[in-house]
């Protein structure tokens, strides 16, 4: 138990013309930490856009008439795009900026397995965002992201072609860097690490990658169909010439439900580790939360048509939703592993803590009307309403945002060298999380009252609801930003982040903030157990790195007694 | 496996508190439970009371597990917080296979239990009733029509054989039957009612939130939808399925001065009511036109989607897809920009063939009205005089 496999050591002293500047984020570079920023900056800045969108949304949406956008088209464009930029340019790329930067990091290597392929995944990204936006302005783009033809082939604008042009280059890179993170989990781990000594994040990141690699072809087919349709006047959906409309819902949603993992699995992994961490305990049931990622990402695949419960064969309803009950399984034997994790631990109230434990919180919401949602005669009612617009940003907002917000309190140290300033990101947290309650809470109502989604007017009995989810956006909106200037603030005047501030047992940990171009000088040994927190040997670890590498920095809610890390170059 | 170093969870005070938590996290989902009627419009139909008991169950559990999750990380937070000047970890604890079993089992179980509870409701709904109503429900952007049979042996009595028009006679002659439309779909308490839904365009989905049901309408399908209505009133018919820029304008609306307008469900109180307030009055128009066009012209076009993208004032209509009809029959400009000889003369290209002049501002959306019965959006040459009279006096 006591024996100490120390790291090799990081480099200590940062070389300053080695640090990553903005200006290097504008230039080709097969460095996976700079592509890892481009990644992150890009999907960022699109967070932006899809929120700005949406506060249109919001606004319209004050009253039951049709007022600010003045036609119920514009209207139609602006949830359009504001889904499919979400989905498509901000989660799964923030994701990739994730694992592009730390998964190397993770296993002790230098870069990912095809430097070169993943920065051309990445480039791929800027033209297909430019296409997205372009659309705006050649015709409207009307039939949400979901894009159901007919709508979406006989009606939308030449904006729709567009948008499948784009989400193809979309698809392409996601394929690309799924297969990299693949290969790279494969056979760059370093001695010693089995696939069950790998941190969490890793196992997610893997889950997440076979499940690109297995579904988005199919976005890919279903895409090369409506692009065929719109311009090549085939008719593979238009009923009128011997096509069929249930054929793209079938074939959207085998990728658009996996999707779904797609944007949540990175996030789990997240939670994994920051809620370890920051309880300093191990993470409870490792197998468990490593493999249900796997029967997640297997089961993911059985459960597509239970988005089309009122356009499915009435036949067809009741299998789709046993699968989707069986799925609620392994996501609660995560739920319950994560409360296993903190019970009993020494829970640090960081702000990438407190966002996870948002995440929990909220997510579970999520769950428990997923399952609501899965019973067939209860969905009939609730489906294409409110109800779903809510479960959905429960999910995707409660559930993938909060863990990138957690991600981003974690990892932000690591990948700039300078922490995020915590009284700020405190701020950040009790102004985001009653904001996203109460913008998206109200909304299970709104649908089940009787009011669908996807309208810009509505009756009048549903004004209340309404403003008070507009009120709430807003200030949810507004949220937003003090994240982005406390990142931006933090670059400037950040306190020095030291090689492990979170004194976490995983490698990313063990090199220099930020790394070194080479990551690590010479190969680093991983500690048996990447959470063995409350171990001697563990103890022995962390003092074995900060001998090497200088003091870790421990996290400013509890720095006060402890003396300044040494400055470590900037 | 390593054990917990401190006694949290375990042990015989504990015991006490984890049975007083468990029955506090019952009590509480069942509580949360009895909100079920103050989130679900009125009861309409038999299965709507099915599904409600369905979300009640489900809310109870979902409760529960709110609360339980909920509960411990509010419990763990305070409990668990890290005091000052602690740097210690936690204890090394990696997991317990008891606990994991159980919290993998009883979700599991959970999961079946609504499984066959979700799917014993469902096939109640979907199963055929004896007597059903069939109406044939049309969905187009962004209007529903509802379609009623008025067959030979049953005209009535209201109804002067003599004043029959020779066109609709020669009709109830070969088929046996004539039918007339309507945007609202009437019914009677306890009357199951079996709907058969096409689509003339997008894909639209037909919702009534009183009866809890709904069912997509699909291009080049038919499909349908069952219900049974055990309370009279009106019920709101909603389009859930985008299907453009006006799709929120398909669902029933009630104008300033309270009248209904668009699609809405009418429950009246027994069949003598529903044939007396709305059956044969509708059937007597068709069979017993007005006289005077305008009048007639007024009472059909509201068979028509006409409402689901025009403003017209005189019937409660405030879509603003389309341009308003307010004005229209002195709108003289219009003559000169297309070439018509009279309003009447433009009005009725205007429907026959609406592609020939767009009103600038509008996109050329709307529907041709054919005077063949084999194509879509038929408009009898007859009717469309009406409504051009009845037009030209706007």
């Amino acid at each position: 138990m006591a024996t100490v496999t120390a790291p090799l050591p990081g480099a200590r002293v940062e070389n300053e013309g080695q640090r990553i500047r903005f200006a290097d984020l504008l230039r080709w570079s097969v460095d996976h930490k700079v592509i890892g920023l481009q990644y992150f900056v890009t999907s960022l800045f699109f967070f932006v856009v899809g929120g700005g969108l949406v506060m249109l949304v919001r606004w319209e949406l004050l009253t039951p008439a049709l007022d600010l956008t003045g036609s119920g088209t514009t209207y139609n464009q602006l949830f359009s795009i504001h889904g499919t930029v979400m989905i498509f340019l901000f989660i799964i790329p923030l994701w990739g900026a994730f694992g592009n930067y730390l998964l190397p990091l993770m296993l002790g290597a230098k870069d990912m397995a095809f430097p070169w392929l993943n920065a051309f995944a990445f480039w791929l990204i800027p033209p297909a965002g430019v296409l997205m936006i372009l659309g705006w302005f050649v015709g409207q783009t009307e039939a949400g992201w979901t894009s159901y033809p007919p709508l979406s082939t006989l009606f939308s604008g030449d904006g729709q072609t567009l948008w499948a042009i784009s989400l193809h280059l979309l698809g392409l890179s996601s394929i690309l860097g799924a297969i990299n993170f693949i290969v790279t989990i494969r056979n760059m781990r370093p001695a010693g690490m089995g696939y069950f000594q790998m941190p969490l994040l890793a196992w997610a990141i893997l889950a997440q990658a076979i499940i690109i690699v297995m579904a988005t072809p199919f976005l890919a087919g279903a895409l090369t169909l409506l692009i065929l349709d719109r311009v090549a006047g085939t008719s593979f959906f238009d009923p009128a010439n011997g096509g069929d409309v249930l054929l793209w819902q079938n074939v959207f949603w085998f990728y658009s439900h996996p999707a779904v993992y797609i944007m949540v699995l990175p996030g789990f992994g997240v939670i994994s580790e920051v809620l370890s961490i920051h309880s300093r305990k191990p993470i409870f049931g490792y197998r468990a939360i490593a493999l249900s990622s796997l029967a997640i990402a297997l089961v993911g695949f059985t459960v597509w048509a239970h988005h089309m419960f009122t356009s499915l064969q009435p036949e067809l309803r009741i299998p789709f939703m046993i699968t989707s009950m069986i799925i609620a399984v392994p996501t609660g034997i995560k739920v319950f592993s994560w409360l296993g994790t903190i019970w009993a631990g020494k829970i640090r109230f960081t702000s990438a803590m407190l966002f996870a434990l948002g995440f929990l919180s909220m997510f579970v919401i999520g769950g428990i009307s997923g399952v609501m949602l899965a019973a067939v005669p209860f969905d009939i009612h609730v489906h294409d309403t409110y109800f779903v617009v809510s479960h959905l940003h429960f999910v995707l907002y409660g559930g993938s945002v909060f863990a990138a917000y957690a991600a981003i309190y974690h990892w932000f140290p690591k990948m700039t060298g300078r922490m995020l300033d915590e009284r700020l990101g405190k701020i950040h947290f009790w102004i985001t999380y009653p904001a996203f309650f109460f913008t998206f809470f109200p909304m299970h109502l709104l649908g089940m009252l009787g009011m669908p989604r996807r309208v810009a007017v509505y009756a009048p009995e549903y004004q209340a609801l309404n403003v008070l989810v507009s009120i709430s956006s807003f200030i949810l909106g507004v949220s937003t930003f003090i994240a982005l200037y406390n990142m931006v603030r933090s670059l400037k005047v950040g306190r020095v982040a030291g090689p492990n501030p979170w004194r976490a047992l995983t490698l990313e940990w063990t090199t220099s903030s930020p790394p070194p171009p080479h990551n690590f000088d010479g190969d680093p040994v991983p500690f048996k157990n990447p959470y063995g927190f409350g171990t001697e040997a563990a103890h022995l670890y962390l003092e074995a790195i900060e001998s090497h590498s200088g003091p870790s920095a421990p996290p400013p809610a509890v720095t006060t007694a402890l003396p300044e890390p040494a400055p470590s170059g900037d | 496996m390593d054990q917990p170093k401190t006694a949290n969870g375990r042990g015989g005070t504990s015991l006490i508190w984890i049975i007083v938590a468990g029955l506090a996290i019952i009590v509480g989902g069942v509580a949360i439970a009895l909100l079920t009627p103050y989130v679900l419009p009125t009861v309409g139909s038999a299965e709507a009371q099915q599904v409600d008991d369905l979300f009640r169950f489900m809310l109870a559990l979902g409760g529960m597990i709110f609360l339980l999750v909920q509960g411990a990380i509010l419990f763990s937070v305070i409990r668990f917080r890290v005091r000052k000047n602690d740097y210690s970890d936690g204890p090394p604890i990696q997991g317990n296979t008891t606990l994991e079993f159980i919290w993998t089992v009883i979700p599991a179980i959970i999961v079946v239990v609504i499984t066959i509870y979700a799917y014993t409701v469902y096939t109640n709904i979907r199963a055929e009733k004896p007597n059903e109503q069939e109406v044939a429900g049309l969905g187009q952007r962004f209007a529903w029509t509802f379609t009623y049979a008025v067959p030979a042996e049953a005209v009535p009595a209201t109804v002067d054989q003599s004043r029959i028009p020779d066109e609709v006679q020669t009709v109830l002659d070969t088929e046996g039957q004539v039918t007339f439309s309507s945007p609202q779909l009437h019914t009677w308490v306890g009357q199951p009612m079996h709907v058969l839904l096409e689509s003339e365009d997008v894909n639209h989905a037909f919702w009534i939130p009183g009866m809890r049901v709904k069912q997509d309408l699909l291009p080049g399908r038919v499909t349908d939808i069952r219900f049974t209505p055990i309370e009279a009133g009106v019920y709101r018919i909603v389009c859930a399925e985008l299907c453009g820029g006006g799709h929120g304008d398909m669902a029933g609306q009630v104008t300033a001065k309270g009248e209904l307008i668009g699609a809405w469900l009418v429950v009246h109180q027994d069949e003598e009511t529903y044939l007396r307030e709305f059956w044969s009055p509708e059937a007597a128009s068709v069979l017993n036109p007005p006289e005077d066009p305008v009048e007639r012209g007024r009472a059909l076009i509201q068979n028509y989607p006409c409402s689901g993208c025009h403003r017209l004032s005189d019937l409660g209509w405030t879509s603003v897809t389309g341009p308003s009809l307010d004005g229209i029959g002195s709108r003289t400009q219009r003559l000169s920009a297309t070439g018509a000889a009279s309003i009447e003369d433009y009005v009725h290209t205007s429907l026959r063939e609406p592609a020939q002049y767009v009103v600038p501002g509008y996109s050329p959306l709307m529907p041709q009205f054919n005077d063949s019965p084999d194509e879509a959006n038929y408009m009898p040459e007859d009717q469309l005089e009406a409504i051009v009279a009845y037009l030209s006096t706007q």
